[in-house]
């Protein structure tokens, strides 16, 4: 059995008709680093909630090493939290903030020394021990309060968007020590955030989801080269896939512009039996590059650059196609100005397909019937 | 669920506490005051205690007494009132504009409301005194001496005078709070339009301070109904019960006489009293609040 | 910047207000300079400015100030009164402050009926249900006692408004933290929850100590005996003794303020939020 099991958990909120969580399936494995990750209010941290115990579970069930939790108070489940706001003792130093929870156990006075001398040092906290929370800056903060769940020794670890108040520089090294921190310790972590950059980079597997219902679970690469519909798709990823509507054709596809591409069998054989799909492609998948256009010269199309965002090892180039603004991300070699008009290809075998209603990925041929 | 259930237990275990007490110190209380209010309940002989219907309304309305604490109950509001309110905003205003010692005047002001009413009405009594220092100025001025506190007709004037001067600090402090409060940029603003002082005081802050204003004039109304502790202190109601109030008729009524019913009928009707005007002024200051969100969503 | 005239009138504007202040505080000038002469030497001075001026500093300067120490049972009363205060602050904020607690964060039946209740009852005048509380009083035999001058006093409907204004704005992530930090909700209420709400602390110890030290109505009724008075029926008592000088009255409400002066200029930015908070409530 896994670690952690979630079976068909939903939360339902007295008073509202809809579920904020509804069917949440998952089997965690020990020591693995999961993110779930979605827009605000997609239920992510209703369900870090529901597992920690600080949210009810109105149906379904919470196993954590086997035991069935649904009903245990949250301080008996084995697990320690990283809050959003940091939820420091704000009346109590540094030190009194990490060990409070390890006097409450009744741990013998020379372990607690033990421990906190530990988690300051590993936290770099030596100057600030004896501190309170309101002179220290918002990355200290954040260790501090990462210092007090690691001290417990917990079997898991939750943390819900514990960077999100950070600054852009903080944020990526807190997001570097929290991964070697989980590489160190090795403690089952469950990590809540909006942003699929932290999800993409710390996380073994990624829960994404939406409207209280799971999406996709699966490893980071996995989730970007095959997303199971339009909105996981559009989520991972920047700049965001560029998404089309386009009529089916018998050798290709019809922008709703009237530009067409022909594409390889092996891509229509997937679209038989659809008039219209949703064709996405990633900006990096649009290619500038004389190699290419080379290559797939038949398909070369052209378009006058709108806009261009210059990032320094990359740029984003906007241009009107295919009836939307599209952006194709290039190396810094390839430099467009505005008002350029270039040639471009979109790779056949990087677009992807999904069903015009229901949004989810075309992967099998011929399953459509419309 | 259990969760729930917990909830319950531990919000009754804090709120128990206070609860038991309010019962039996409030609600209880209340409940008595109101069913006494229709009974001849005389605490020396509670065996003889008769439902007596509005007996006790009408009773205490054609009572002499009582219709005079009424009258002087009103008629030290009527005093009190302009007084005190007038005086506190316009050492608001005047304190609210100086720009040095404004911390000392503030202490100043402030001074005697920390002091209690007993220790007040103690001092005044030898300021009053027909040989004491305030005919001693006034002697100065060539005034004749005045008896104070101890003629019919000024007594409860100067218990008035000296009430507002007690309490204009507190009043002071709630309108420095409120001019403080004013956005700097109205003014800045009035500036560029070429107000004068007047205009700027008559069309930035008498508006930005009504609310306020509502607020403190009928919390120095109440305050004023519930007089008590000064003629008990200076004159004991005299002379000749011009300085008898409600509240000393009800204290007297019921914890000297004994009287419970009758006492309890003339706290029905004050308390009737006091709680109209709480309304009125509660009213009145969260209207201007949901006026303002109306308009507020209007233009969006 | 101010014009040369804003500047005139504004030294104008100080100079009649420091006029006025001084006209102001004449009582307490008065009572201050005179509270250490003797009778002889007040009416003496009384018809010229020196009625304001502290007699010179020789050795009988303190003497009525020693006699009413010394004479009376003023110190007891002030004591006493302190003691009460003391009591009262640290059952008021034990009692009103679990109440506020749980109107503020604990979900339990018919919360939102009960705040309704208690914003009722502090529109209430006490007036209306002192004779009830002083016949109660009398009836359990209570009446000179501690307890029964306490016991009706300790539970304020708006001091359980004050505190759960401001317990509900605190943050629910802190509470949470603390479960999982094994902290039992009363251990919470009282090594997280007062503690981080000093500054309300502070004011509702601040209004119940001058509550208690100003009152005059409750203890005139519960004391009747010379032992357990507070000081301001104290004061009474030894004013209307008449063997007491003007000089020696003037000394005992000298004494009775100070204790509060004392507080006010610790306690000056507490009071003034308390003040300030009771203009500016909404609803």
């Amino acid at each position: 059995m896994s670690f952690i099991e979630l079976k068909n958990v939903c939360k339902k909120y007295d008073k509202t008709e809809k579920n904020a969580v509804t069917n949440f399936n998952l089997a965690i494995q020990e020591k693995e680093f999961i993110a779930f990750v979605g827009p605000s209010g997609c239920g992510k941290s209703t369900t870090l909630r529901m597992i920690a115990g600080f949210e009810e579970i109105s149906s379904g069930e919470l196993y954590i090493d086997g035991k069935k939790m649904n009903e245990t108070a949250p301080m008996d489940r084995g697990i320690s939290m990283v809050f959003q706001n940091y939820a420091l003792y704000p009346h109590m130093t540094v030190e009194k903030n990490i060990s409070y929870g390890l006097k409450n156990m009744k741990v013998p006075a020379d372990e607690i020394k033990k421990k906190v001398d530990w988690a300051v040092q590993i936290l770099g906290l030596e100057e600030y021990r004896c501190r309170k929370p309101k002179n220290l800056s918002g990355g200290q903060r954040q260790r501090v309060a990462l210092g007090r769940a690691i001290v417990k020794d917990q079997k898991v670890f939750l943390m819900d968007e514990p960077l999100s108040n950070l600054d852009a520089k903080l944020r990526v090294s807190m997001r570097n020590e929290i991964s070697k921190l989980h590489r160190e310790l090795g403690s089952t972590t469950i990590y809540v955030t909006h942003d699929q950059v932290e999800a993409m980079t710390m996380a073994d597997r990624i829960v994404i989801m939406k409207d209280g219902v799971v999406q996709q679970t699966g490893e980071p690469m996995e989730l970007y080269e095959h997303p199971c519909n339009k909105f996981v798709a559009g989520f991972i990823g920047s700049p965001q896939m560029n998404f089309y509507d386009v009529q089916v054709e018998r050798n290709g596809i019809t922008f709703s512009d009237g530009k067409s591409i022909a594409l390889p069998d092996t891509v229509t054989a997937k679209l038989q039996g659809y008039d219209h799909v949703i064709m996405g492609i990633r900006g990096e998948d649009i290619k500038f590059d004389g190699q290419n256009l080379d290559v797939y010269r038949e398909t070369r199309q052209q378009a006058v650059i709108e806009n261009t965002e210059i990032m320094g090892n990359e740029n984003n180039l906007y241009f009107e196609f295919g009836g939307i603004t599209s952006v194709a991300r290039v190396s810094k070699y390839e430099v467009s100005r505005i008002g350029d008009s270039v040639d471009f290809v979109m790779m056949p075998h990087k677009m992807h397909f999904f069903h015009p209603q229901t949004e989810e990925a075309i992967t099998v041929q011929g399953r459509g019937g419309l | 669920m259990m969760r729930k259930k917990s909830q319950s237990l531990l919000g009754m275990a804090f709120f128990g506490p206070a609860l038991v007490l309010l019962t039996i110190f409030l609600f209880l209380p209340m409940i008595l005051t109101l069913v006494f209010s229709f009974t001849d309940f005389f605490a020396l002989n509670p065996g003889l205690t008769h439902f007596v219907g509005l007996d006790n309304f009408f009773q205490i309305f054609q009572d002499e007494e009582f219709r005079r604490a009424f009258l002087n109950t009103l008629c030290f509001v009527l005093i009190i009132v302009p007084l005190q309110g007038l005086g506190s905003l316009g050492l608001a205003l005047l304190i609210n504009k100086v720009t040095h010692c404004k911390k000392y005047f503030k202490v100043a002001f402030f001074l005697p409301v920390v002091m209690s009413l007993a220790v007040v009405s103690t001092l005044w009594i030898q300021i009053y005194s027909p040989e004491g220092i305030l005919n001693a100025i006034l002697e100065n001025f060539g005034i004749s001496a005045q008896p104070f506190i101890n003629s019919a007709s000024q007594a409860l004037p100067s218990i008035a005078v000296m009430s507002a001067w007690q309490g204009v600090g507190y009043q002071m402090i709630i309108f420095l709070g409120g001019l403080q409060g004013i956005n700097p940029a109205l003014y800045e603003a009035a500036d560029m339009d070429h107000a004068t002082p007047w205009q700027k005081f008559k069309d930035i802050t008498l508006p930005e301070l009504k609310p306020l204003c509502i607020f403190v004039f009928i919390t120095i109304t109440i305050g004023a109904f519930r007089m008590l502790v000064q003629p008990m202190v200076m004159t004991g109601g005299g002379p000749s019960h011009s300085t008898y109030t409600m509240v000393y008729d009800i204290y007297e009524t019921g914890t000297v006489n004994w009287e419970i019913g009758l006492a309890s009928t003339m706290a029905i009707v004050f308390a009737v009293f006091v709680m109209i005007l709480t309304v009125i002024q509660t009213i009145a200051t969260r209207d201007k609040e949901e006026k303002d969100v109306d308009k507020k969503t209007k233009k969006k | 910047m101010l014009t040369k005239k804003q500047k005139r009138n504004n030294w104008i504007l100080v100079i009649v207000l420091i006029a006025a202040s001084l006209f102001f505080l004449f009582p307490v000038l008065w009572m201050l300079a005179n509270s250490f002469k003797q009778d002889a030497a007040i009416t003496r001075d009384m018809n010229s400015i020196r009625a304001f001026v502290p007699p010179a500093l020789k050795g009988n300067f303190f003497d009525n100030y020693v006699k009413i120490l010394t004479d009376t049972s003023f110190v007891r009363y002030m004591l006493n009164t302190l003691f009460y205060a003391a009591v009262l602050i640290i059952l008021g904020v034990i009692v009103n402050g679990l109440a506020g607690y749980a109107l503020a964060k604990i979900k339990f039946p018919f919360r939102e009926r009960w705040l309704m209740i208690i914003m009722l009852l502090m529109i209430v005048p006490m007036e209306t249900i002192i004779t009830i509380h002083f016949l109660f009083i009398a009836k359990v035999g209570l009446l000179n006692t501690v307890i029964g001058y306490v016991l009706p006093m300790i539970v304020n409907p708006f001091n359980i408004f004050l505190f759960r204004q401001v317990f509900v704005s605190l943050p629910d992530d802190v509470y949470e933290a603390a479960q999982l930090d094994h902290c039992s909700p009363i251990k919470y209420f009282f090594t997280m929850v007062l503690p981080m709400s000093k500054s309300v602390v502070a004011t509702v110890s601040v209004f119940t100590f001058l509550n208690v030290w100003n009152d005059y109505l409750w203890p005139s009724l519960v004391f009747t005996s010379g032992d357990l008075l507070t000081a301001q029926i104290g004061l009474n008592a030894i004013t209307s003794n008449d063997n007491t000088t003007m000089g020696q009255k003037l000394a005992v409400i000298t004494m009775i303020t100070i204790p509060v002066i004392i507080i006010y200029s610790l306690f000056s930015k507490q009071i003034v939020e308390g003040v300030v908070s009771t203009g500016s409530k909404e609803g």
